[in-house]
């Protein structure tokens, strides 16, 4: 790994990529690594999307996407954003956030709130923690969600004032039991407008008469508890915007929100239940987090940044040690492949296999979101994902695979061997690092291809390995794309 | 001094209901056709549910007859449905962006024929989203992925074209409504230009109006355009949320967002699920909403015309949107004030 004042080394960069975005094509790894490291994450971390399709173009095409009523419709509508950006980083950000603050459109029916809390989260997602927990605590979804429609003064219901606590900001361990119940009195009244007809359309699950109406939050004074509360030790007549400063600034935020992520952008943590009883595996690099997010004034982005900088994270020991998620997978392949140009029913069959895979954006399993990691995977999971990849960077129909590959033939020269083509594709594929092991079948495979395409007999086991692969055929080549797709290597970010 | 006297738009009624497997009611409605005896053809497009896809026809005293089609390639069949016309000889027309073809059907909705074929020589259409009939019986497609529009005969044949893609005037960006006007001038909602574009009977320009943006009498991404015939210009503000009306010289009279009521079909199901019926009761339909945005406060406000996506007027002048997310239409007359 080498970094200089004016480039990076591309194995860095991919790695940057993986984590930060969704991965990175030849060009945008050739730009990055063009940049001094420093400058490279702050260009991702601050770049705006200029080129994802316009809302009204998806709307007009798909009209499902303007109503946002089924969950392929709002999750396919994210997917479009992640798949077409420019600035990869915020979507990276908006999917940890779903993780953390994980909200099901199976419970709340319409996916229109799930969209506006999707938007909530893409305009505070990098800003102050302390103003993104003010507005996750106002977003109608998260609100019935956790069911603070019923949390009434003189009759609290704890299930936001717990999660906020246990799941949000500071982890169990850190709170008593009746700084849960003082945190709940502190948001009564915080609700959506029509309270009464919006819990009950959300229960009957009907879209009747007249389509679903989407949630407004509404503060009502005359159900909020305005008397004193203890809550951390401190005492006032707090509200909900009181506890939430007295949450976050408490060092165990800190800890906590660094703690997650870590677990996302760097390396498998223990399951969130387990970290009362397990020490942070990076303590290091929680503290660079945490020393960031006091100094910054609880800035998110601040903490990234310090992250992304810090030896924990540019370690080779972090490279390639993560399992993609099913929609890293999903959405950093079809990228690859060129991405939509346009609206297309591609979009729901993706957004589909995400949940064969395992992951149902807008459906997490339970409140504390997808476990990941190793449980990515599983016999079932692993057929889908190299189905999936391989069916997408394989399909020659799509032009953005034909130009793939013409790339892949330009690098890798006019008169190439079965290894440089080889080598030229895993640079396409995101700089893909493999093994030995895996690199030699891949030579061989590319070998008998390549005698396929040329000769049209069947391969002999014993064929040169400085075959000329240079009139290697695209359905070849593809098929070696298809078969990289399908190693182990793929799979991890 | 003079002064001019404004025309106004009053709300009079909503038809509806959302009935997304089908039956008396609507699932996304995005088109209408009214027939000179006053039946309205809303063609629903019910997309990913699709249970709901077909034509029902009813009339502005909630009237229910009957609905045709359904999703399919076979014929009769649409899986994308986008526009529907009747013609001269009491045909019903409608457009298909997928299948890029025009189904003809008998007033009963019976299948007789269908036509048409992809691509972009005269003749072929891609992603056909509007249709009209001239006074002289020619049919104008609006051919929206070419950017012109086509006249043909009934049956398909072409006769001529006009339009390209770009920003001048003639030239389209993804259009979409259209209309004619007593003149049988055409007009036609260039949407991805935001502005309406006035053409004559043989396609030649006339003239056009809009700018994008929020304010009165500009556009936001019209979908579709009616002419009545004291030659008044409604608008369907798509990306607005709302309806304009203007003079026959383009100047502003009055903008609606909606104002829809519960209708009879509605009620009978209020009727029917009495909890829903009493948590009505405390339900205030027209909040203050906390967004300019207006897709989303119209998807806050079930009054509000949501995605009010094609506009007709009736025998009787009366102004029909399909207010297309909410499932229904809502019915306006103008006045003058």
């Amino acid at each position: 790994m080498t970094t200089t004042e004016s480039s990076t080394d591309q194995s860095l960069v991919a790695h940057l990529l993986r984590r930060a975005a969704f991965g990175g094509t030849t060009q945008e790894l050739d730009h990055f690594a063009n940049l001094k490291y420093e400058k490279a994450v702050d260009e991702l971390l601050n770049a705006q999307d200029t080129k994802s399709i316009p809302q009204d173009v998806i709307r007009r095409y798909h009209i499902d996407q303007s109503d946002l009523r089924t969950r392929p419709s709002s999750s396919g509508n994210w997917l479009y954003q992640m798949v077409t950006t420019n600035a990869p980083f915020p979507e990276k950000v908006n999917l940890f956030w779903h993780r953390v603050f994980a909200t099901a459109q199976t419970k709340l029916i319409q996916g229109k709130a799930m969209s506006t809390q999707l938007d909530m989260l893409r305009e505070f997602g990098l800003g102050k923690f302390d103003e993104l927990l003010l507005q996750l605590s106002k977003n109608p979804a998260m609100l019935m969600f956790l069911d603070n429609q019923d949390n009434h003064k003189g009759s609290i219901n704890e299930n936001y004032g717990r999660e906020i606590l246990e799941l949000f900001s500071m982890g169990v361990g850190n709170y008593t039991e009746e700084d849960i119940k003082e945190c709940s009195r502190a948001f009564t009244g915080w609700t959506v407008e029509n309270t009464d007809y919006m819990t009950l359309k959300m229960r009957n699950n009907t879209m009747r008469p007249y389509g679903y109406v989407n949630w407004q939050f509404k503060f009502d004074p005359e159900d909020h508890d305005d008397g004193e509360k203890t809550f951390l030790g401190e005492t006032g007549n707090f509200n909900g915007e009181d506890i939430i400063a007295l949450i976050c600034k408490n060092p165990a935020t800190a800890g906590f929100v660094a703690r997650h992520l870590y677990h996302y952008f760097v390396a498998d943590e223990f399951p969130v239940p387990q970290w009362p009883h397990f020490e942070p595996k990076d303590p290091a690099a929680i503290k660079v987090m945490t020393d960031a997010y006091f100094e910054s004034g609880y800035s998110i982005k601040a903490m990234l940044r310090a992250l992304f900088l810090s030896d924990s994270f540019k370690s080779q020991a972090s490279w390639n040690a993560r399992v993609k998620s099913p929609i890293e997978l999903i959405v950093g392949t079809v990228r690859l492949a060129g991405g939509y140009d346009g609206p297309s029913q591609d979009v729901y069959e993706h957004i589909t296999a995400s949940g064969y895979m395992g992951q149902d954006i807008f459906a997490p399993p339970s409140v504390e979101g997808w476990m990941g990691g190793a449980d990515w995977i599983s016999t079932g999971s692993m057929v889908q994902r190299v189905n999936f990849a391989g069916s997408v960077i394989g399909n020659l129909d799509n032009t953005g695979v034909v130009a793939l590959i013409s790339k892949i033939k330009s690098d890798a020269g006019s008169s190439s061997s079965s290894e440089s083509l080889v080598r030229s594709c895993l640079k396409n594929l995101g700089n893909l690092e493999v093994s030995d092991e895996t690199l030699v079948g891949l030579v061989q495979f590319t070998i008998n291809a390549t005698l396929r395409s040329s000769t049209e007999k069947i391969p002999s086991a014993n064929a040169r390995p400085d075959q000329n692969a240079s009139n290697t055929s695209d359905q070849a080549i593809a098929s070696l794309l298809q078969l990289i797709v399908s190693t182990r290597e793929y799979q991890f970010v | 001094m003079t002064t001019q006297t404004k025309a106004k738009l009053n709300y009079v009624d909503t038809v509806g209901f959302g009935a997304d497997v089908g039956g008396r009611g609507f699932h996304i409605p995005v088109d209408l056709s009214i027939r000179p005896d006053g039946r309205i053809y809303a063609v629903n497009r019910s997309p990913r549910h699709r249970l709901g896809i077909r034509v029902g026809i009813c009339d502005v005293n909630h009237g229910w007859y009957h609905e045709f089609g359904s999703d399919g390639t076979g014929d009769g069949q649409f899986t994308g449905p986008t526009a529907i016309t009747h013609g001269p000889d009491d045909r019903v027309y409608i457009a298909d962006e997928e299948l890029n073809r025009i189904t003809v059907y008998d007033p009963e909705g019976e299948f007789i024929s269908k036509w048409g074929e992809q691509g972009s020589d005269p003749g072929q259409i891609n992603g056909p989203s509007g249709l009209k009939f001239t006074a002289n019986g020619e049919l104008l497609v609006v051919d929206h992925l070419n950017n012109r529009i086509q006249r043909m005969t009934p049956d398909g044949e072409y006769i001529s074209h006009f339009g390209t893609t770009g920003k001048a005037r003639g030239k389209f960006n993804l259009p979409w409504g259209i209309d004619t006007d007593a003149q049988d001038n055409i007009y036609i909602a260039d949407w991805r230009n935001d502005r309406i574009q006035r053409f004559s009977s043989d396609g030649k320009f006339i003239d056009m109006f809009g700018s994008p943006g929020r304010e009165e009498g500009q556009l936001e991404r019209p979908s579709d355009v009616a002419v009545d015939q004291e030659g008044f210009i409604y608008v369907a503000d798509w990306g607005n949320q709302r309806v304009q009306m203007f003079d026959s010289d383009w100047n502003f009279q009055q903008s609606v967002r909606g104002e829809a009521t519960v209708s009879p079909w509605a009620q009978d199901y209020l009727n029917s699920n009495q909890d829903e019926a009493e948590a009505r009761t405390r339900f205030n339909s027209i909040i203050e909403v906390d967004t300019d945005d207006p897709h989303e406060a119209s998807s806050r406000v079930e009054g509000y015309l949501w995605d009010p996506t094609a506009i007709e007027i009736d025998p009787e002048g009366r102004l029909i949107i399909t207010d297309s997310l909410r499932h229904r239409l809502q019915i306006y007359q103008r006045a003058n004030e």
